[in-house]
């Protein structure tokens, strides 16, 4: 149901809970607008990680593909595929995300890489960095970080 | 029970999810990004995250039944449950992954079982909260159907 503002001076408790949760929405998903269309790859072994990742960066506007390892994630790289951001965890089936990290950069893709993983420990952030990723962000990937980065590459 | 009621007692069951730790706020990203696109996504979400979080769980039990524990393996395992458990907002999950992890680092099979224990049940206790959760958002639906 779309919300809508009371018509009358009383509000009836359906209208106060439809703008409620429109308001927190607002305020969790800090709302911002895209000028341009951009483009992400999101790398991540664990199907609800990837699909929650996809949503979150869709409801910004954000045209997402996901593929759960790292091998496919080089490969497509490889055939030419372009992205504005590539999100990529650091434990992944067949081919790690630190050295999928590695052979991306080495392919001369200069995107913006977010390593984003549950490995917390400062050996693992600079092993991530080390291997070519922008940022380390431990999961779950959040509208705080995102954000940022979604307006930076935007050009705002 | 009308429908202002169902989504009051809704949020309450919710809210009390919070308060005993078992969910944390990323579990309100994730209801904020359901809306008229995405009606079911809460229920989508819950529903792959339980399939996956059971074929995992069952995983770990397998390899801690070897006698000889292939721990890389188990801290692959671990390291999907304790990311989809933070993703999904299931906190209490994610903290018991964190005991396994720590055992399979000390190469500590008699740990990992222990942990494994809590995993099981924090993952049942909170598979139960979210059918009861689901069941309401379903009488919700049902109701706001029938209303139109």
């Amino acid at each position: 149901m779309a919300p809508t503002l009371p018509s009358s001076d009383q509000a009836s408790d359906q209208d106060n809970w439809d703008n409620g949760r429109l308001a927190r929405k607002r305020q969790l998903l800090i709302e911002i607008v895209l000028r341009n269309r951009l483009t992400a790859l999101v790398v991540d072994g664990d199907t609800t990680c990837r699909v929650l990742e996809q949503l979150l960066l869709r409801s910004y506007g954000v045209q997402t593909q996901g593929v759960d390892n790292g091998r496919d994630a080089v490969a497509l790289i490889a055939s030419g595929v372009k992205f504005d951001l590539i999100i990529i965890d650091m434990i992944l089936p067949v081919l790690n995300g630190l050295e999928a990290t590695r052979q991306i950069r080495d392919m001369g893709v200069h995107c913006k890489m977010l390593g984003v993983t549950i490995c917390s420990g400062e050996s693992e952030r600079q092993a991530f960095l080390a291997a070519g990723v922008d940022v380390f962000i431990e999961k779950p990937l959040d509208p705080e970080h995102l954000v940022p980065i979604l307006r930076e590459l935007d050009g705002q | 029970m009308d429908l202002a009621a169902l989504k009051t007692q809704l949020k309450n069951f919710v809210q009390s999810m919070f308060e005993e730790g078992v969910l944390d706020n990323q579990f309100s990203q994730i209801q904020a990004l359901q809306d008229s696109t995405n009606p079911n996504f809460v229920e989508e979400v819950i529903t792959l995250f339980c399939n996956d979080a059971e074929r995992i769980i069952n995983e770990i039990n397998r390899n801690l039944g070897y006698q000889n524990v292939d721990f890389s393996n188990l801290d692959s395992y671990v390291h999907q449950l304790k990311g989809s458990s933070s993703s999904i907002g299931a906190n209490r999950l994610k903290l018991a992954c964190a005991n396994l992890r720590q055992a399979s680092d000390e190469r500590n099979k008699e740990g990992c079982l222990q942990a494994l224990q809590l995993i099981t049940c924090e993952y049942c206790l909170l598979r139960r909260k979210f059918q009861a959760l689901l069941h309401l958002e379903r009488s919700i639906v049902e109701l706001e159907t029938n209303q139109k």
